[in-house]
Order: C-alpha cells, then structure tokens, then sequence
C-alpha cells in the first residue's frame, strides 16, 4: 500500500519558505553573515536567498505578508486532482495570481490553508537557477532540508500531508509527526502547539564537524542556540538550532536517514531524550519542550 | 634503543579514595578491578587495569609503559643508566602493586615518573563498564614537558617514540600505528596533562558533554575536534585537578616509511577545528 502511495504521490520536493518580517534589512543581514545564505539580486523580491542549485530557498516578505511554506506538486493534472480534494475536504484553496506566482518563482500555485491555519503553497514548476550556489559564509550548507510546523490539530493537519499530498508518517514522538514526501525521514514536522507558524527553518550542512563549527560561530557571536547541539533519535540526525531575528528559529542539520519503503513508523515516548540523544534540552520554544499540550 | 611497546597504567596518587572511585565510576565510567583500602584498579578494557589510585600525594603520578621482555628491561636499564638517568628496580611487593612481573622506574628529562614494565596482567573477565560511556580503552597520555625539544629527543632517540606532528614545538609521539601515545604539554614542571580514553563513538562524546556537564563536572575543553588527530573530544576534571579526555577516531599513521610531520602553528585552531577553546587548562590561548 504504501509503495503505491509514493509513486502517486504528488509532493515532489520542499522548494522554499517564505518568512513574513517587519525589519528586512535585519533578517538580511542574519540570512548572509550568520546562515551563509547567497543573496539572489532580481526585479521582484528584494530579500531572495538560495542555497543550493534552486533559484530560491528562502524569501523574506514584508510584514504585511503571511509566512509560508513552498511544496512542488508533481504536475497540473495532479494540482488540478488536489484542488478538487481539498475543496471536497473543506480546506480553504485558492489560484495564486500571477504577481504572486511571479514573485515566487513558479509556473501556478494554489494558496492553501492546513486546518491550523499555517499558509501552503502548492507550486508548479518552481525555478532552478542557471549558476553555481556560492555561499555568503563557510558554514557548509548543501540545501534547505526541512521544516518543523506548529499544528493546533494534528488529526486533520496529517489528513492534508497524508491523505490529499501523499506524505508518510515516519514515526512520532508523542504527537510530534515525521512527514516523508522523498526518500528521506522527514522534510515536515508537525509539532502540537496553541499556535499557527513555523517551528523552525532546516538547512542540510556537509557533516558533523561543520554542524559544530557552527555551534561555535554562532555562540561566538552571542547567539542563543535553543536546542542543541544534539541528535535526533528518529531521524538520526545531528542538528543545532538557533534563534534568528524577529521569533523564527534556524536550523542546521546533518546525517539525516533515508527512509525504506517497509520502514513503519515507531512511537517514541514525549520526552527530551526522544527529541535529542546526547541529552540536549530546549527551555525557550514550547514545541519543542517535550511535555504534553498546555 | 628502549622499545616501547604500549602504554600500560597511569598511577596516580589520590588526596581521596573514595572521591577518586565515584569520580572514575559514576562520571568517568570505568570498572572497578580490585580495591584495597589503600589503592584502587580501574580497568577500562581487557587489561587487569589502566589507572590506578593510591591514597598519597596527587602529585605523585607515573606513566607506565610496556617493553618486550625482561632481557629488553636489563637493556633499557642499561642504557638509561650510561645516559646519567638513575634506575629503580621495582622490588616485588611493587611489582605486585603494579601487577606486573617486573619494572624498572627513573624520570624523564623533565622530572616525570616512568615505569618501564614486563608482563602487565590481563584479566579473564571482560570489561563491564560503571556507566555508559563508550570507553573501548586507555589510549594516551599527555606529559609535561619544560623543554620540548629535549624531550622529543627523549622520547625518539632514546626511546622509540616518533613524532606524527608538531603544534609548534609540542611534538604528538607514536609508539605503534596510533596517531599519538604521547602528547607533550608545556608546563612549569613535571606532571601528567591528562588521560585519555578512547571511545565509541561522536555520539558518545557529545552525550558525556551533557551528562558531565549536569553532573557539574568541569569541562576543559571541548566538544572539539583535534587538526592534528582528527579524533573528536572532550575534556573534564576530576579529583586533584587531573584533567580526563574522551576521544574517538584518532588517525593511524600507517606508512612509517613516508610519513612527515606536520607544523601546525601554536594557536587555538590547532587544538580545536571546530572553534571550542580550553578554560581551565594549560594550552595555547588567542
């Protein structure tokens, strides 16, 4: 069943974010001197990043903007059946304008509401870029991995992922759910929490010594690291995660698992140790604290 | 030319027993080989015990290495003694205490004591360690030096020690394919720098980093990684100041023949690659 469900599956790939900021200079300057993220100068969005062979993986849209998550969706006549799912099961979608499609880089996109109320954009045709990544900074950064989202309601947030977008769950930890759409253990993460938002925003380094060169980079640079360094049972993968400007938490990650196609999802029990294995603990983002709703 | 085979035992005097062996079970993770209410056998792998404490003066510290047999003892005895250096025949009941069949002792040109040991006991029974730390084994040992030129002459032309690299004129020594055996540390006098275990794997490292660190045990130095070794490791205090290192994936030099010693500059990122800094421990400051 679930071999089936990947080759129908219309999530080809997490293609970018867009992180809505009141100060854009500020975040700017954190994308490139901090993250290490190349600017990409154009006509359309000020605030453009790469970081990888995709024209983009992050935009910082001005405040008046909602954040949101980019999924490539495999092509039209798959958009078209999602669409049509969604409506039927009472998700809010609509046609992206072409200013908006434009501005994000894509062919078409469908603006999707999940049942939290966190903004999904469903894209045909996101842009690749003609010219080599060329980082701001060493910090060793192979591409955007992942995102963890907050869910009000994980049930009909997964209906969403699994059901309409063909993601699989991969395991859990608690109610915090893995979600594959590739070959690897998760590219989205819904997290319980009493909000909409993201929870934070993964970018893949090169291995380990680079996840803890910038452990110290970023403590030299009086930079609150909120988890971290440490390592993910779930996933095995090393991350460090740390406070950006204005509320967003970044993330670099390294060693994250392929996922088999017979892998079942395990059940990890709520706890720090479920969440990091070296011992590391969050104190200062909810979601990521361990403990049972509040 | 005394061969050094191995590195044998570190013994080290304790100020307190009891807080050397809570210290080595709960935080360093060792075994308990033997105890005596004057001295304590750690064990850390298949040998009857790399690190030994004894009710007497933290001061009083000594590096054991193992030599071939007992005709390459009277050799080394021999030589050391046309070399002005004095020797001690271990007698029996130190022999006993070292559990080994024989030794010779005498200081290196820095003043630190140095056992030269034939047949150090292994144990029948396997290694079980107090908690879960990874340790596979005692590897190294870092020594003073207050010459380190002189000592590295020491070490490689009386002994058979080689230099694998330099951080400026600190010389990381091999005895076999092992990266380093013998570490020199600049210092004001004799003395061991600190003991290293080696470990499983990074995951063990970075899990002693929290678990040491909620146990409010000092850490040194690190989570790092070593340029010089490529062995990624932590640093921490124990009783009397010793300073105790894990690491895991220290470089084998495998080529004897073509291998040549690195420079590495005399600075921080040549102990640390991945930016970690010492506090709290004699090494090169920015």
């Amino acid at each position: 069943m679930s071999a089936e469900l990947s080759s129908r599956s219309p999530a080809e790939q997490l293609c970018y974010v867009r992180l809505a900021v009141s100060q854009p200079q500020i975040a700017a300057a954190f994308a490139t001197e901090i993250l290490g993220l190349q600017h990409v100068p154009n006509e359309l969005e000020p605030f453009l990043f790469r970081s990888d062979e995709r024209y983009h993986t992050l935009c910082l849209a001005d405040g008046t903007q909602r954040s949101s998550i980019g999924i490539e969706i495999t092509d039209e006549p798959e958009l078209d059946r999602v669409a049509k799912d969604l409506t039927r099961n009472g998700f809010s979608a609509r046609e992206a304008t072409t200013e908006e499609c434009a501005k994000r880089f894509v062919r078409r996109a469908l603006i999707v509401e999940d049942a939290t109320g966190n903004e999904i954009d469903l894209v045909l045709r996101p842009a690749r870029s003609g010219r080599r990544y060329f980082p701001s900074r060493d910090a060793g950064i192979t591409g955007l991995q992942g995102v963890g989202l907050c869910s009000t309601a994980i049930k009909d947030d997964l209906e969403l992922w699994t059901a309409i977008l063909g993601a699989r769950v991969t395991d859990r930890v608690g109610e915090v759910t893995y979600l594959g759409i590739d070959q690897k253990h998760h590219r989205v993460v819904l997290y319980p929490s009493d909000r909409a938002g993201l929870v934070y925003v993964s970018y893949d380094v090169e291995s380990l010594d680079a996840v803890m060169q910038n452990n110290y980079f970023v403590q030299e640079r009086q930079i609150k690291i909120v988890h971290g360094p440490g390592r993910e049972p779930a996933s095995g993968q090393i991350f460090l995660r740390f406070a950006g400007p204005e509320g967003y938490v970044f993330s670099y990650g390294y060693g994250l698992r392929d996922i088999d196609a017979r892998h079942r999802p395990q059940q990890f029990t709520l706890e720090a140790s479920s969440l990091c294995e070296w011992g590391s603990e969050c104190t200062d983002i909810a979601e990521l604290q361990a403990t049972e709703a509040r | 030319m005394i061969e050094l085979k191995d590195l044998s035992y570190v013994r080290l005097g304790a100020s307190s027993l009891e807080d050397a062996e809570s210290f080595a079970t709960e935080c360093l993770g060792l075994q308990v080989g033997e105890q005596s209410g004057k001295a304590l056998y750690l064990r850390s792998d298949d040998r009857a015990h790399t690190l030994c404490y004894f009710e007497g003066d933290p001061a009083d510290q000594t590096v054991g290495f193992e030599v071939e047999d007992e005709s390459k003892l009277g050799g080394a005895a021999a030589t050391l003694d046309q070399l002005g250096h004095p020797v001690h025949a271990g007698t029996p009941t130190e022999c006993a205490l070292r559990k080994v069949k024989a030794f010779i002792g005498f200081k290196d040109p820095t003043g630190n004591q140095i056992e030269l040991v034939v047949r150090p006991e292994r144990s029948g029974k396997r290694y079980f360690a107090s908690r879960n730390a990874g340790i596979t084994g005692f590897s190294h040992v870092g020594l003073s030096t207050t010459n380190p030129t002189r000592d590295e002459q020491f070490w490689t032309q009386v002994c058979n020690a080689r230099v694998s690299d330099r951080i400026g004129d600190i010389a990381l020594m091999r005895v076999n394919a092992i990266h380093h055996t013998i570490a020199l540390a600049p210092g004001r006098g004799p003395g061991i720098h600190h003991v290293n275990h080696q470990v499983e794997s990074n995951d063990d490292v970075l899990r002693s980093y929290y678990h040491l660190s909620d146990q409010r045990v000092p850490i040194v130095f690190g989570p790092g990684r070593h340029p010089t070794s490529g062995a990624r490791f932590l640093y921490f205090k124990g009783p009397d100041g010793m300073v105790f290192e894990y690491s895991v994936g220290v470089d084998e030099i495998e080529d004897e023949a073509t291998h040549r010693p690195r420079q590495f500059g005399f600075e921080p990122t040549s102990l640390c690659m991945w930016g970690s800094r010492s506090a709290g421990m004699p090494l090169p400051k920015s």
